[in-house]
């Protein structure tokens, strides 16, 4: 980063630009939660299973910063597709559905497996989890899904669950909070 | 390769799988032919339906499982013998409807809600059964006589006997009169029951295809069944009763049927052929049958697993550690990947792609069920319930390789490959003629030189013994044995000789020993003792001492002799191989 660059920062005049990963296992609400925090006038009506990928910005309406979020698939033809953007992602969302619990243990082993990545293995990167579909009746707490998903031992990366109803937007906003101030601690 | 490396790839390998849910009271009891998954209701999200025999004469129950947990609970009438989901018509939504065989009836479920129910043709009575019964019914005979009758019947009658006579057959005196006055009524009925149910597509070769039923009965016949009006579109014979059956085709085009009968066969059905187009005579009975691509895997009871071609020809055996419970097939279409699913009494289950075993997975109980398929929204799912009731749903992992090596130990492979074995001389092309054609002489002369061996053999052993020259005295007077130990590092030995009066009863008197040595290598205290009367069976050890007198570390042979005094020849005699001497002589 160049100096001018630096001095355009402090001075406010750059949009802070973040490029934010979004993993998790298909049908676990990446593309809704992501749809959710669109500006109301962008969002969609229906949505549809992620192909691939897609890319969707946005600004937080707290301050100038600007989001690049990479929707991943979540399918599993498609998540050898996610190590790809490990390295150019600073920040990274990872949903579970929290109503799922057959398949935690299919969501902890992709979490496994991000975590050693070369990419991410020893970068302090702030993940933020979100216990997706609070909102049925069979779902775990943010507290049981932690302890499926042995959060408790990552130990070098800053993390957050919250827990979230993608549909009507609960939750969304205290998440990407904690993920604004955990990317402003570590700009500066 | 470092050893961290070999120990993480063992780690891989032995973690293929994912242990989503592990249920050890579920209480589901069930066979693999009594599993099934299937999008119920047609959101994407498969569900595991189980016929549940529950203890086997009550609480059987038709339940669906999804996730972990039940989702609903039907309750059968009588024992499921098998279950199957099949796609009925072309209506949208696409739901699957269940097929639950038991007894003779099909009972088909859609949307979890009885639709429809199926019962077999009933079959053919015996004439005079018949009339026995009517004449009952008119109070014509007493229980007795219809009693001595319907035995007479059952003897010799082509036509076997209902299942209302047998059961009479069985009751205790006192219970016939009742029975007869209740059942007489009724006209008399002879079914046969289900053993096994399959689907076969009717018209199309894709996964969402609708299709027919395929059951086989206890009467040792075939039926292929509409899928909409439940008539009888095909009926085949078997030679025996089908106990376990896989259905591959369309019924339309050409189907194949392969069927394993109770008389330990395996019959292979066609479409246009009422017999069965090709046996499979097995050395053991079946326990489980699976098709894999155009070959037929069985898993028989004698502990092996046989790989067949569709025509029925032997392509290779597999010997298993224990009894096969139950058999299942593992497909992985986005992968390509397909292996066979053996279930053991010894709480393992095995993968094999063809012969190989590529995967071994330990359950805590013996697996009686076994299914693999796409569960909820995962393509790579196996579902096992065990012997105590228990369900197991294991996730294959995404990044999960299946090698195609055999991992069971076995010949290595270096045993496979081809030696450069050089090209056949003229010598050995000639000395191979000279074999062949002196065969006889040559076996002779073998033959010979073999006797003659054995008589100088022989002949040294007989020497030996007339000059006394073992250990063990071969006289009839002094049957003497003895053995020798060296004790010590030198120079000095002590030399121990136990030696035993081998006699029944006969003491020996007048002995004497005799040692026989190199005087410049070794000196001994006393060369010449006597031996005090031998008790026979005792064992005396009689000590002496021997010293070293050579520095150069060389060693000799002792000989020892047992003498009887006044003859000069020995009774016996023992070589002592000395050691060396690792110490040095005193000066």
């Amino acid at each position: 980063m160049g100096l001018f660059d630096k001095l355009a920062g402090w001075l406010g005049l750059k949009k802070k630009e973040v490029n934010v990963l979004c993993l998790g296992l298909d049908n676990s609400g990446k593309t809704t939660i992501i749809n959710q925090l669109k500006p109301s006038n962008a969002q969609a009506q229906d949505i549809v299973p992620t192909i691939g990928f897609s890319i969707e910005k946005f600004k937080t309406s707290r301050d100038s910063l600007s989001f690049t979020v990479f929707d991943m698939s979540g399918q599993g033809r498609y998540r050898n597709l996610w190590e790809h953007y490990y390295k150019e992602g600073q920040a990274i969302i990872f949903v579970i559905d929290s109503s799922d619990k057959l398949r935690m243990v299919v969501a902890k082993e992709e979490l496994d497996t991000l975590f050693s990545h070369p990419d991410i293995k020893h970068r302090r990167i702030p993940i933020l989890f979100f216990a997706n579909k609070m909102d049925l009746k069979e779902a775990l707490s943010s507290v049981k899904v932690s302890q499926l998903l042995c959060l408790e031992n990552i130990k070098d990366k800053p993390w957050h669950i919250c827990a979230s109803n993608a549909i009507k937007g609960e939750g969304l906003q205290e998440g990407v909070d904690w993920l604004q101030d955990q990317i402003r601690t570590m700009r500066t | 390769m470092s050893a961290a490396q070999i120990e993480q790839d063992n780690s891989m390998a032995s973690s293929k799988w994912l242990d989503a849910h592990y249920d050890p009271v579920a209480n589901l009891y069930t066979f693999s032919s009594c599993m099934a998954l299937a999008d119920l209701h047609g959101d994407g999200e498969s569900k595991l339906v189980v016929g549940d025999l529950g203890t086997g004469t009550n609480n059987m129950k038709l339940r669906v499982y999804h996730g972990t947990g039940l989702l609903s609970e039907n309750t059968l009438l009588d024992l499921p013998t098998g279950l199957v989901s099949f796609l009925m018509d072309q209506h949208e939504p696409r739901t699957p409807a269940i097929a639950v065989a038991s007894g003779p009836f099909i009972y088909v479920y859609k949307n979890l809600r009885p639709y429809f129910k199926f019962t077999l043709p009933s079959l053919e009575i015996n004439a005079l059964e018949q009339d026995v019964w009517i004449q009952a019914r008119q109070d014509m005979i007493d229980t007795m006589s219809l009693k001595e009758m319907l035995e007479g019947i059952r003897d010799k009658a082509e036509i076997p006997l209902s299942v209302r006579s047998l059961r009479f057959l069985m009751l205790e005196p006192q219970d016939m009169e009742a029975f007869v006055n209740l059942h007489k009524e009724q006209p008399l009925r002879r079914q046969t029951v289900i053993t096994c149910i399959g689907t076969l597509n009717k018209n199309m070769a894709d996964e969402d295809a609708v299709s027919c039923l395929v059951i086989g009965t206890e009467n040792k016949d075939v039926f292929i069944l509409d899928p909409e009006a439940f008539t009888i579109l095909s009926k085949m014979s078997l030679p025996s009763v089908p106990t376990m059956m896989d259905v591959t085709g369309q019924f339309d085009v050409e189907f194949r049927i392969t069927v394993a009968c109770r008389n330990g066969n395996i019959y292979i059905l066609r479409r246009d052929s009422l017999q069965p187009k090709y046996c499979i005579e097995l050395s053991a009975h079946p326990v489980g049958l699976v098709r894999m691509g155009k070959n037929v895997v069985v898993g028989c009871a004698q502990e092996t697993l046989q790989g067949y071609t569709q025509k029925g020809k032997k392509l290779w055996t597999v010997y298993l550690p224990a009894p096969v419970t139950t058999m299942g097939v593992m497909d992985l279409p986005t992968r390509g990947f397909q292996a066979v699913l053996v279930a053991l009494a010894s709480c393992e289950v095995h993968v094999y792609r063809d012969k190989n075993l590529v995967s071994t997975i330990k359950t805590p109980d013996v697996v009686t069920s076994i299914c693999f398929g796409r569960y909820g929204r995962e393509d790579g799912t196996l579902i096992m319930t065990t012997k105590g009731g228990g369900l197991i749903v294991k996730i294959l992992k995404r990044t999960a390789v299946f090698e195609d090596r055999d991992s069971a130990p076995g010949p290595p492979l270096a045993q496979s490959i081809r030696l450069n074995v050089p090209k056949k001389t003229k010598l050995y092309v000639d000395q191979t003629m000279r074999e062949r054609e002196n065969a006889v002489a040559m076996h002779r002369a073998f033959q010979m030189d073999l006797s003659r061996l054995r008589l100088a053999a022989a002949r040294a052993y007989v020497k030996a013994l007339e000059s006394s020259l073992a250990p063990m005295s071969a006289s009839i007077t002094e049957p003497l044995k003895m053995n020798a130990v060296v004790q010590g590092l030198g120079p000095s030995f002590k030399l121990t000789l136990n030696i035993q009066n081998t006699a029944a009863s006969r003491p020996v008197m007048n002995l004497a020993v005799c040692f026989l040595f190199d005087e410049g290598l070794y000196s001994m205290r006393t060369a010449f003792f006597k031996i005090p009367l031998l008790v026979p069976g005792l064992n005396y050890p009689i000590d002496t001492f021997v010293e070293c007198l050579s520095d150069k570390g060389i060693s000799d042979i002792i000989k020892v002799f047992v003498l009887r005094e006044g003859k000069s020849a020995p009774l016996l005699t023992a070589h002592i191989n000395m050691p060396v001497s690792e110490g040095l002589p005193l000066n």
